[in-house]
């Protein structure tokens, strides 16, 4: 063995061991390709890849699957909020969400023209708002902010060793994510890479109602203390000359250009001048028509935002509807305005809203097993109930089905002014025996909650130990012919009752102990369908045995078709039109015996 | 007393306890250090009536007994 | 352009290329457009100021040379030599009044108007990159024309090179044109040792600088941001911190600085010599930005100690006083002065003066007081080289160096004094127990890393004090040996250097809504 190394040897070992080096972080960077700059080849994780940079990221994407699409919605990070379902089906057309966070026109207008150069583009959404004059060709960090190099014409070479000797962590973090990813969506992969919109999945099923209670969570504490912001909308002059060049490119291509501007917070609109507003909104009036949504009544709700600065995909349904002439959805009066091209429109104006005038206060009342006299919580008299039913009726209570509260959020139906809803849970014979035609003495409308695995059974599921009787699929059947009853899932089997269950028992709707996520979807799912199979219909109303609910359930359930979960929490629900997650994880009073019908009619009275 | 004398008198008071009879790299060798070589400067212009600038400061000018000697004759 | 940033090893590398590939005698043609490319990737301004200084001391440098060609009769000699004074006079106050006005000016603007209650008109000039190493180090070579030292440049382009060798830009050292002019100019043939050398330095100051330094600048950074939420014993944590951070990134800078001129064949001085085992105050001080003491010594130094009212004084005090003291008097009156100016060198601010103070007064008290001392050693019956007295020596030096530290990295000197108070009078120990040392932004492993490296540079410098050349002694290893020296420095430069700061993180990027 040598026992020395010449200084020309020892220079050849250190040139190959930093070339070494260098070709292994370049290897790893293309084959983890965090910001999908190289097609994302190995994973095909679009929505990690955009995350860490849309710009690129999609751009990569399309590159791939752009005959997939023929449509593209473009702007910063409120233009995720048009839906895609919604526009594809106004438009008749297959869209794209290039929502790209933090774009400013420049990075708006290179995207839209390689998009139109390269793809089929039948129509192009400009989603673009006054803060769009604030800034322009701004680059906030070479890797996550700056476009593809076939995007803005810079050397791909320059391009390619950026991504290639990128910090490997970068790379490796994206591997370990992808080892332990979870259902929902979570921070570090945002996009729904089929849509390229955001993916909302859990936002969307959040629970929403009393603002009073909105404004007191945590991540909406920002409502009540709104940021103030020193603005200036010094590049108004370039984000309008981009537009304009957008428009001509899409007048020369034969593309249907919509401008659309983006519903704002009042308090965030109100961070610019009224100088400024007239100024930016005349401007844009000088180049194009557009579809101004900035300010309506739903600019006064922070329950209509995700956030101090975006809106909900609610709102987007909402103003699609009305860009369409839909009247069939719900939209508030005042939103939207249509500015013609040539048109001073000035700056945005409406008014404050009453919130009575589209939200209801909806109070649930949940029974269970009827007897001919009360015993214990669950069991109420059959005199109890009667007493209740005519107090509601003489304090002028108008019963209402779940189906009218989903009208009214999404159509605007009327409720009436004092409506009630009356559940029983857990379907038990004495509903159909004794409850059914008390109700319908008083013809009050009620849903029943049915167990699956007990429709019809007196004995618990497969051990057979006696339990109390449910009713029959028949009995149900009749019931609803009678326009009063609906049935509804109180889940096919996750109401299980310790002592009586042979294995682990489900305390709800939640995952048994040590069961896999991906396992316990699973079963939810299944639970869903045999609930399908054995009503003959997909049920879109959920009480949660026991209360439980979680963002996966919600998250799972919502996929399921349910589009109203109930639980046991003891409170009023506030039901606001235009937004289907205030029929989310409803409260119910739970009613018993020892409830006077005095004390129900004070309870309901608030 | 001779030059050589008066000298080393100057020497050995700023500087007890080195050998300057045999030294030949007080500077060099790091024996001598900037302080003393210019308290020495000082007395030797004083005591010898002979007028140094920086530009003498030089190593060699200072490495030894000798090399000192041979400085002031060349400066009288 | 940073030592560390990706632009400065790409200029490295095309330079070296460039160097030994094209013909040997336009080599300093590519020094000197490397040293441009590096400087103008400063700004344009900058460059304003590094061709003042280069025009001026040239043109003072051919002109002193001139004079210095021409006969000396005793009577036109004395003239000639006014003459000479004169120039270097005018050179002198055009760059260092220059240097005044840019980086003092303002700050003495602050303390006059604050003094007389006037309104001095601010200038507010931008500090260019190494302003006073390249005046400092011109300014030498015009001296040494002055004294003849050696025929001045006449190549105007390659005495530009002189000024403005790029590796040195940043932080020195500041080289004499005899040693450093010839080898810039010179040809350089490839050779692998020197290249070998280079890259091995260069890699032990990256290491230093981005490994170690970088992470005790966090706690450093962290305490002497509220020093008031920090008991004394974190304070002095910090300082030690601070030490350490100064040194590593001090040293570590002028070894890449040595290491990169030495890809290129040449040789820069040594500025740093280990002064963790300095004996004393003065001789930290020549372990210590060598270059810089060297310079003080040969151009403020000697001139004021042989200066007519110094040679008055001296004879003055030998008459008056007498004995010792009287002797060294003027000495540490001159010694008292060059420090307070090193003082001010480092920034136009009172904490730096203070500092001058404070290094003066101790070195010439020690002067002053060297005759006592050796009476109470001997006394105490101590032997000049007995192991604890050199002991005894090397720790308090450390706290005299510690206690400076103080005055030079707090925002001001009452703060200084207040934290060196604290230190002392409420050391607030627990602080050391409850967890404070893991929020000053490390990690238990930052701290590890941190203490390794000081200890390996420590090791290293112990071995290099005892006389070892530990990268010639690693030659003999074996070949995989020497490997994994290239392989580790270059990973742990890699994962504990290059990538110490955050990656992006996806979270960070993207806020939930």
């Amino acid at each position: 063995m040598k026992h020395s190394m010449s200084s020309k040897g020892w220079l050849l070992a250190f040139a190959g061991t930093v070339l070494l080096l260098v070709l292994l972080i370049m290897g790893f960077n293309f084959w983890t390709d965090p910001f999908g700059a190289f097609g994302d080849r190995f994973f095909q994780w679009w929505s990690y890849d955009e995350t860490m940079n849309p710009r690129v990221a999609k751009l990569s994407y399309l590159e791939q699957n752009h005959e997939q699409y023929d449509s593209y919605v473009i702007g910063a990070s409120h233009s995720s909020s048009y839906p895609t379902e919604a526009l594809n089906t106004y438009f008749d057309a297959k869209f794209y969400n290039l929502i790209m966070y933090g774009a400013d026109m420049k990075d708006v207008e290179l995207t839209s023209q390689y998009v139109i150069e390269h793809y089929t583009v039948k129509n192009l959404v400009v989603s673009v708002y006054i803060h769009n004059a604030e800034t322009y060709d701004t680059e906030a960090n070479p890797l996550t902010y700056n476009l593809h190099y076939k995007v803005d014409g810079s050397s791909p070479l320059l391009f390619y060793a950026k991504y290639l000797l990128a910090d490997p962590r970068i790379g490796l973090e994206k591997l370990q994510r992808s080892r332990t990813d979870p259902y929902l969506q979570q921070s570090y992969r945002v996009f729904d890479p089929e849509t390229g919109a955001y993916d909302k999945s859990s936002r969307d099923v959040e629970p929403i109602g009393d603002l009073s209670a909105y404004l007191a969570r945590a991540e909406y504490a920002a409502f009540t203390d709104y940021p103030t912001a020193s603005t200036s909308i010094a590049y108004l002059e370039q984000c309008m000359e981009s537009l304009a060049r957008i428009k001509q490119m899409c007048q020369e291509a034969g593309v249907n250009l919509v401008v659309v501007c983006p519903p704002m917070y009042y308090a965030h609109l109100a961070q610019y001048s009224p100088q400024d507003q007239a100024a930016f909104y005349n401007a844009l009036a000088e180049v194009t028509d557009y579809w101004d949504f900035t300010l309506s009544s739903v600019s006064y709700d922070p329950r209509y935002f995700y956030d101090t600065t975006h809106f909900r995909n609610c709102v987007g349904e909402m103003l699609l509807a009305k860009m369409f002439d839909d009247t069939s959805v719900y939209a508030p009066a005042d939103l939207g305005r249509y500015v013609a091209q040539g048109q001073t429109p000035g700056q945005p104006q409406a008014e404050v809203p009453d919130v009575a005038d589209y939200t209801a206060s909806v109070p649930i009342l949940v029974y269970h097993n009827l007897a001919e006299t009360g015993e214990g919580s669950d069991t109420m008299s059959v005199e109890r109930f009667t007493q209740h039913m005519a107090a509601l009726q003489e304090a002028g209570y108008a019963s209402v089905t779940f189906d009218d509260l989903r009208r009214y959020v999404e159509q605007g139906t009327p409720l009436p002014e004092k409506p009630v809803v009356i559940t029983f849970d857990d379907g038990y014979e004495s509903n159909y025996t004794l409850a059914y035609p008390i109700l319908q003495q008083y013809n009050m409308k009620a849903t029943f909650f049915v167990i699956g695995v007990s429709v019809g059974k007196d004995t618990y599921k497969d051990t057979g130990q006696p339990i109390l009787p449910h009713f029959s699929l028949e009995q149900a059947q009749e019931m609803v012919a009678s326009g009063l009853i609906t049935i509804q899932s109180h889940g096919y089997d996750i109401h299980q009752a310790a002592g009586l269950e042979e294995g682990p028992v489900r305390q709800g709707i939640l995952p048994l102990e040590g069961e896999t996520e991906e396992d316990y979807i699973r079963y939810l799912r299944q639970d869903c369908q045999k609930m399908d199979e054995l009503l003959g219909y997909t049920p879109g109303i959920l009480a949660y045995p026991g209360g439980n609910a979680t963002e996966l359930s919600e998250v799972i359930l919502s996929e399921m078709g349910i589009w109203c979960t109930l639980t046991i929490v003891e409170k009023n629900n506030t039901i606001i039109q235009g937004m289907p997650q205030s029929l989310r994880q409803l409260g119910r009073y739970y009613m018993k015996e020892s409830i006077t019908a005095g004390d129900l009619i004070y309870l309901l009275a608030g | 007393m001779n030059d050589r004398e008066k000298l080393m008198k100057i020497l050995t008071e700023t500087c007890p306890g080195v050998d300057f009879d045999k030294e030949t790299a007080l500077i060099d060798g790091g024996i001598l250090e900037s302080l003393d070589i210019v308290t020495i400067v000082a007395e030797i212009m004083d005591v010898f009536s002979v007028e140094l600038n920086v530009d003498d400061l030089l190593p060699e000018h200072f490495n030894s007994v000798d090399a000192m000697l041979q400085l002031i004759e060349s400066r009288r | 352009m940073a030592f560390t940033s990706p632009e400065f090893l790409i200029l490295v590398l095309a330079a070296l290329l460039a160097y030994y590939l094209l013909p040997k005698r336009v080599q300093w043609v590519i020094l000197l457009l490397a040293s441009c490319a590096f400087y103008l990737a400063g700004g344009i301004g900058a460059m304003v100021y590094l061709l003042y200084t280069t025009v001026t001391t040239y043109i003072a440098g051919r002109w002193l040379g001139a004079l210095n060609q021409k006969r000396q009769g005793s009577q036109a000699g004395a003239k000639l030599k006014r003459r000479k004074k004169a120039i270097v006079a005018v050179t002198a106050a055009a760059n260092f009044g220059l240097l005044f006005m840019v980086k003092y000016w303002d700050a003495t603007a602050q303390a006059m108007d604050n003094l007389t209650g006037l309104a001095l008109p601010r200038l507010d000039l931008l500090l260019p990159l190494g302003l006073s190493f390249y005046m400092f180090q011109s300014m030498g070579y015009v001296i040494d024309c002055y004294r003849g030292k050696y025929p001045p440049q006449r190549n105007i382009a390659k005495y530009a090179l002189f000024v403005s060798f790029f590796p040195q830009m940043v932080q020195g050292p500041i080289s004499r044109f005899n040693q450093l002019g010839p080898q810039l100019t010179q040809p350089h043939p490839f050779c692998a040792d020197q290249v070998k050398y280079g890259i091995q330095l260069a890699m032990w100051g990256y290491l230093k600088k981005l490994v170690i330094a970088d992470r005790a600048a966090v706690v450093v950074n962290t305490v002497f941001q509220t020093p008031e939420n920090y008991g004394g014993a974190m304070t002095a944590i910090a300082v030690g911190f601070y030490c350490v951070q100064l040194y590593c990134d001090f040293s570590g800078g002028i070894d890449i600085t040595r290491g990169v001129a030495q890809l290129f064949g040449i040789d820069l001085a040594e500025n740093f010599r280990r002064p963790v085992f300095a004996v004393s105050l003065t001789d930290y001080w020549r372990r210590w930005h060598i270059t810089l003491g060297s310079w003080m010594k040969d151009y403020v130094f000697y001139p004021i100690s042989l200066s007519k009212p110094f040679a008055r004084l001296g004879k003055f005090t030998r008459r008056r006083i007498g004995g010792r003291l009287g002797k060294i008097i003027p000495t540490s009156l001159a010694t008292f002065l060059v420090y307070f100016i090193i003082g001010i060198w480092h920034g136009a601010n009172f904490r730096y003066i203070a500092f001058g103070l404070w290094n003066g007064v101790l070195i010439t008290g020690a002067l002053l007081l060297a005759g006592p001392f050796v009476r109470l050693r001997t006394r105490l019956h101590i032997a000049e080289n007995s192991k604890w007295l050199h002991g005894f020596r090397l720790v308090r030096t450390m706290l005299l160096v510690f206690i400076g530290r103080y005055i030079t990295r707090a925002p001001r000197l009452l703060v200084a004094l207040d934290m060196l108070y604290t230190t002392v009078a409420s050391p607030c120990l627990y602080q050391l127990r409850d967890g404070t040392l893991l929020r000053l932004g490390l990690q238990a492993t930052d701290l590890a890393v941190i203490a390794v490296g000081v200890a390996a540079v420590l090791v290293v410098e112990f071995l290099q004090e005892r006389g070892m050349q530990v990268r010639k002694s690693l030659e003999k290893r074996n070949p995989f040996l020497q490997w994994l020296c290239i392989l580790l420095p270059l990973l742990i430069l890699l994962f504990l250097g290059i990538l110490r700061d955050a990656a992006i993180s996806s979270e960070f990027i993207y806020k939930q809504f």
